[in-house]
């Protein structure tokens, strides 16, 4: 505590003598945000920093990557700026507010109904003309905008050369060059927006000119008309020209005097929506519409087209304006390089194998040893403790039973088996997607998901399933064709997660790669892991190509993605992020699951029913359709109870194997997940319990095709909505599943007959 | 341990079984759910929509025309018109079913609810344009009038359809599209398509291939018995008189021949090569065209293809700056005029 304040005293003492001074009133909140005074508004292109800036505002973790739709929920903080409470809102990347997509809509409809007292739009400065569009029409929609030029650095490196304040002045707002990945310029940012706020800049925004001559009387004629009828509008002029494109969401606003919200008196007060209820204006307004409706019918159904084209063209002057080239002579472009090696016909295929190849690698090889360290910190030094403590204290056996041999054990394999893997695989994945390589296999992608009949992005939202099934359900949002959107939802699950990583890695060492000499095993049992994500991305693929032709019939919408530029990732900080956001998150979820999970099993293990216990019951009973497809009794019960959570398939299955074998002396007793201490312990307990290679290939298949986890389940319906499409996205892969590993069973078996 | 083969035998033949039953294209329940749908309403509906048709064209239907269009049976057909007198929505004068005038209403309904689902199937759904009319066929039947004048609301009031046919209101009557058929045009005469007719289903499966669709303007270029060859939005097309039959248009007299001339396609840019953009295709639509749009395709914008993806058929381009990918059938609507290298600002 003592340290924190000496630190903060210092920067304020250094940082009086420095312009910068005004840095020392803001003070982050995270997601404290009781009371505030202002609504800031971040909106902006996918991929322009705007989380990041929402970041460093508000010291929160919001997810930022180099990908475009990284952002798809909206996330909310506050900050405190010279004694004022600041709300702050993170919008979804958007192109343009003529709300063409349900993003679109969502940050429209929060500009305008959300009554943010300001609207910072987030600018990637190295493409000012392409991120203006967006600029004009919010500076249509509201006066009170500051708009933040960010990646100057990256402007910088591509030899731009920024005029902000000839910008500011054509734009009538204020303009605030920012790095907000390394906080430059953010003070100067919240400034501004304290500024425009309280209302001691008042903007002038500059209006587009250059619609063609009809829409522009148009326009002009509806919005005296609107001025005429309601004063209070600050932005009758863009409510004129939606109303002209026949957009129904702004003429039902208008009905309903939402739209009077935005009075330019209320600034910072929130009053509750004023129904147009006097009979005048209500008449008024419908004369307005229907006054639309006309005109619309003799200027054409083509506003949207022409006013598009308008805002380009003065964008692309106010950007000439803005932005001068420092050295003529074209450089070596570096991006471009790298864009055509990992584009390329020869190289990018084997590259994107070669490079996730290696992640994994370093993946299966580096996690070893820290596994081995934690399982004995967690299981052989803390465990006896607290055992002994909790004999100490006088505990009941059952209870004791419960809490430690149930419920601590489990969270202990999970952490101990989980966290190394992910703290190795997050960061690098996390650091290629800041580069902005995945963006780029998407696009290498493309064209096999268009003739399996899905989308583009689909590929990017597996990457996020790569990482956790449920987040890249909800990532599938970037896919803005319902039919596409729904394939990528039912073929998440043949992405391993991180649940199934470490299955998939502990059973590809000890059954295949041990059956390679030492030097060899490594590489070999990375390559089957490897293969078995090339298996699950190949089903993803048969799957979408059937469901698009049959139950999600139709054709293929378009695709367009934008292709980020290659932002160098900054090394270090990348790495504390990911494992703070990712890692710690992904665990923590992990060990929610298994404390149940852990308790459940322990309670099957030692309620009994007659002399059996109710886990042997259940694993008689399961025996013969787990023999049938290869595995065993155990195995299915295994994936029953880890239905909640993935990650703990293996354990469970080691523990059952010990109740019902008898195997007792490796373990801890009945319903107790132990850690065997090396894998050499492992493989003869599996054994005994008659695993075979054929049992180890089954389980690895099983694993990658089965149900979702139930937390994915929810999400799936939470997204869809729909009870009918969560059951097939369930149950499709658990059917493709048990006929899979049936059909490799009985092939094996016959052949092992045969031969 | 069952026996390996025996069961591997058993296996398939369940997977044999249940696929005749459930896959759902030609499973049984499918081909059963599909029967019921054509369901005495959905009988009488379409036979409305016949009558009504029929009559605005002026060619009046006949017991005939109506099992034809239906495709059912004489018989089922004259106990159809029965139920429908019945249920006052038909009369017979001189030997033909007419529509009462509460069949009228109720057939304009019908039509109403088809032209705004297939609106709505182009404004906002990635469905293929072959695709439209199936499936407001069976559309058509489920949406009630509320439900159809909700539609309408949301969709800003449209008042044509994506192939050019007027939409009725609510209550009136229902319009034709007004154009004449694109064989009616004479030689370099310009005209603008206006409608283009999506029955039967082979015929416009081509004009759909050609990539022709209402709004385009044309110039013939030539005429013969067996052919009609024009340009149509830059591209040049050859058809059948009887394909073309299909086609309505406009006489556009007065229009300025310069605009006619043949283009290339942003996708036959190749990378490093530049281009300027003259226009999106009217083939390009709905959702789909504000999205180009937005990502600043508009005309006059100046675009170079850079790179070739590596699973082939896709590009990206450099826009206004950005880096943005599009398939090349997207590419393919978007007519440009190169840019040697000197003229490249
Ligand atoms: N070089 C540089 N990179 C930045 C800057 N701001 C953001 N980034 C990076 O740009 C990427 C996209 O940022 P993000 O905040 O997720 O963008 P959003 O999609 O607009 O929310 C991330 O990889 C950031 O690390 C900046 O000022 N300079
Ligand atoms: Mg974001």
């Amino acid at each position: 505590m003592m340290k924190a304040d000496g630190n903060l005293l210092a920067t304020e003492a250094s940082c009086k003598s420095c312009p910068l001074y005004h840095a020392a009133h803001m003070k982050k909140l995270g997601v404290d945000m009781e009371d505030w005074d202002y609504v800031v508004a971040l909106a902006g292109n996918p991929n322009t920093g705007k989380s990041t800036v929402f970041n460093a505002l508000t010291g929160l973790h919001q997810h930022t990557g180099n990908w475009p739709g990284k952002t798809i929920a909206r996330a909310e903080g506050g900050y405190a700026y010279a004694n004022k409470r600041y709300k702050v809102v993170d919008l979804p990347g958007t192109y343009s507010l003529l709300a063409a997509s349900v993003d679109e809509e969502i940050a429209r409809d929060f500009v305008l109904f959300g009554q943010p007292t300001v609207t910072v739009v987030v600018v990637d400065a190295t493409r000012l003309q392409h991120n203006l569009n967006l600029v004009l029409q919010v500076l249509e929609i509201t006066d009170r905008v500051v708009v933040c030029l960010n990646l100057i650095d990256e402007a910088i490196r591509h030899g731009l050369r920024m005029d902000h304040r000839r910008l500011a002045r054509d734009l009538g707002v204020p303009v605030v060059p920012t790095v907000a990945r390394s906080g430059v310029g953010l003070a100067e940012l919240s400034r501004a927006i304290h500024e425009v706020a309280t209302g001691k800049i008042i903007c002038h925004p500059y209006r587009v000119q250059s619609e063609p001559p009809e829409l522009k009387q148009a326009i002009k004629t509806l919005t005296e008309k609107i001025e005429k009828a309601l004063p209070d509008l600050p932005n009758a002029r863009w409510i004129a020209l939606r109303l002209l494109d026949g957009d129904e969401r702004i003429a039902t606003a208008l009905r309903k005097g939402e739209l009077g919200d935005l009075r330019r008196s209320t600034v910072g007060e929130t009053d509750s929506p004023r129904p147009a209820d006097e009979p005048t204006e209500k008449a008024l307004v419908e004369e307005i519409l229907a006054s639309a409706q006309s005109r619309r019918s003799t200027i054409g159904y083509n506003v949207h087209e022409r006013y598009v084209e308008a805002i380009y063209t003065d964008a692309a002057r106010l950007a000439d304006r803005a932005v001068t080239l420092a050295d003529e002579k074209p450089r070596f472009d570096v991006d471009r390089a790298i864009d055509r090696l990992v584009t390329s016909r020869i190289w990018g295929f084997p590259l994107m194998i070669g490079l996730f190849a290696f992640i994994f690698w370093l993946t299966i090889s580096g996690a070893n040893i820290p596994s081995a360290w934690l399982s004995a910190l967690f299981i052989d030094t803390i465990c006896p403790m607290l055992r002994e403590g909790a004999a100490a204290v006088g505990l009941p056996w059952w209870l004791r039973g419960l809490l430690i041999d149930g419920m601590y054990l489990t969270v202990a394999w999970v952490v101990s088996v989980m966290l190394p893997p992910m703290a190795i695989f997050f960061p690098l994945f996390t650091l290629l997607e800041d580069f902005g390589y995945l963006p780029r296999v998407a696009f290498n992608l493309d064209n096999i998901f268009k003739k399996a009949g899905a989308h583009g992005k689909q590929a990017l939202s597996m990457m996020m399933c790569f990482g956790c099934n449920a987040a890249g359900i909800i990532a599938t949002r970037i896919i803005d064709s319902p039919r596409e959107r729904l394939i990528a939802i039912i073929t998440n699950n043949f992405a391993l997660c991180n649940g199934r990583w470490p299955t998939q890695i502990i059973l590809a060492t000890l059954f295949i790669g041990g059956l390679f000499p030492s030097p060899l095993a490594g590489l070999i049992s990375s390559a089957v892991v490897v293969g078995v994500t090339i298996l699950g991305v190949l089903l993803t693929f048969a799957v979408s190509w059937f469901l698009s032709r049959t139950l999600l019939k139709g054709e293929v919408s378009t695709f367009s993605l934008e292709l980020p530029p290659y932002r160098p990732p900054r090394f270090w900080q990348t790495i504390y992020t990911s494992m703070i956001d990712r890692t710690i998150f992904v665990l923590w979820r992990a060990v929610v699951f298994a404390l149940p999970a852990g308790a459940v099993i322990w309670l099957v293990a030692n309620v009994h029913i007659g002399n059996v216990s109710l886990a042997q019951y259940l694993i008689g009973f399961l025996d013969p359709f787990g023999i049938l497809l290869g595995m065993n009794g155990i195995i299915i019960l295994a994936f029953i109870i880890a239905i909640p959570a993935n990650e703990i398939v293996i354990p469970t299955v080691l523990m059952l194997i010990v109740l019902v074998t008898g195997a007792g002396d490796v373990g801890a007793g009945a319903g107790v997940l132990f850690e065997p201490e090396s894998e050499s312990t492992l493989k003869p307990l599996l054994a005994s319990g008659g695993w075979t290679l054929l049992t180890a290939i089954s389980v690895m298949i099983f694993s990658l095709v089965h149900n979702p986890c139930s937390t994915t389940i929810y999400t799936i319906y939470k997204e869809t909505g729909s009870v009918k499409w969560t059951a097939i996205a369930s149950l499709l892969p658990l059917v493709l599943g048990i006929v899979l590993t049936f059909f490799v069973a009985q092939l094996w078996r016959l052949l092992a007959e045969l031969g | 341990m069952p026996d390996p083969l025996a069961s591997l035998t058993l296996a398939l033949a369940i997977i044999l079984f249940l696929t005749v039953i459930f896959w759902p294209t030609f499973g049984l329940i499918n081909q059963w759910k599909r029967h019921q749908r054509t369901s005495i309403r959905v009988l009488t509906e379409d036979a409305l929509k016949h009558l009504y048709k029929a009559e605005v064209e002026g060619r009046g239907a006949t017991l005939q025309s109506i099992a034809g269009t239906l495709q059912i049976g004489i018989e089922r057909t004259t106990s159809l018109l029965a139920y429908m007198q019945r249920g006052g929505l038909v009369t017979w004068e001189e030997g033909r079913p007419q529509l009462t005038s509460v069949g009228r209403h109720y057939a304009l309904h019908i039509i109403r609810a088809h032209r705004l689902w297939e609106y709505q199937l182009a404004d906002q759904t990635g469905y293929g344009k072959t695709e439209w009319h199936a499936l407001a066929e069976h559309r058509e039947h489920e949406l009630t009038r509320d439900d159809v004048s909700e539609l309408s609301v949301k969709l800003g009031h449209p008042r044509y359809d994506p192939h050019g046919d007027p939409i009725p209101p609510a209550s009136g009557h229902l319009q034709t599209h007004g154009g004449k058929p694109l064989m009616t045009l004479a030689v370099n005469q310009t005209g603008h398509i206006i409608h283009i007719e999506d029955e039967p289903e082979t015929v416009f499966a081509q004009l759909v291939a050609e990539e022709l669709s209402p709004g385009m303007d044309v110039r013939v270029l030539d005429k013969t018995r067996e052919r009609i060859v024009f340009w149509a939005d830059g591209d040049e097309h050859i058809l059948a008189p009887m394909l073309a039959a299909n086609i309505s248009v406009v006489p556009l007299p007065n229009a300025d021949r310069s605009k006619f001339f043949n283009t290339e396609h942003l996708s036959d840019l190749k990378p490093g090569e530049q281009a300027r953009i003259l226009r999106l295709s009217h083939f390009c639509h709905g959702a789909e065209r504000r999205r180009l749009l937005d990502l600043g395709l508009t005309k006059g914008t100046v675009v170079e293809a850079e790179l070739a993806s590596a699973g082939g058929d896709t590009m990206a381009y450099r826009i206004r700056g950005a880096l943005i990918a599009l398939r090349s059938e997207q590419a393919r609507l978007i007519h440009i005029t190169r840019l040697r290298a000197a003229d490249a600002p």
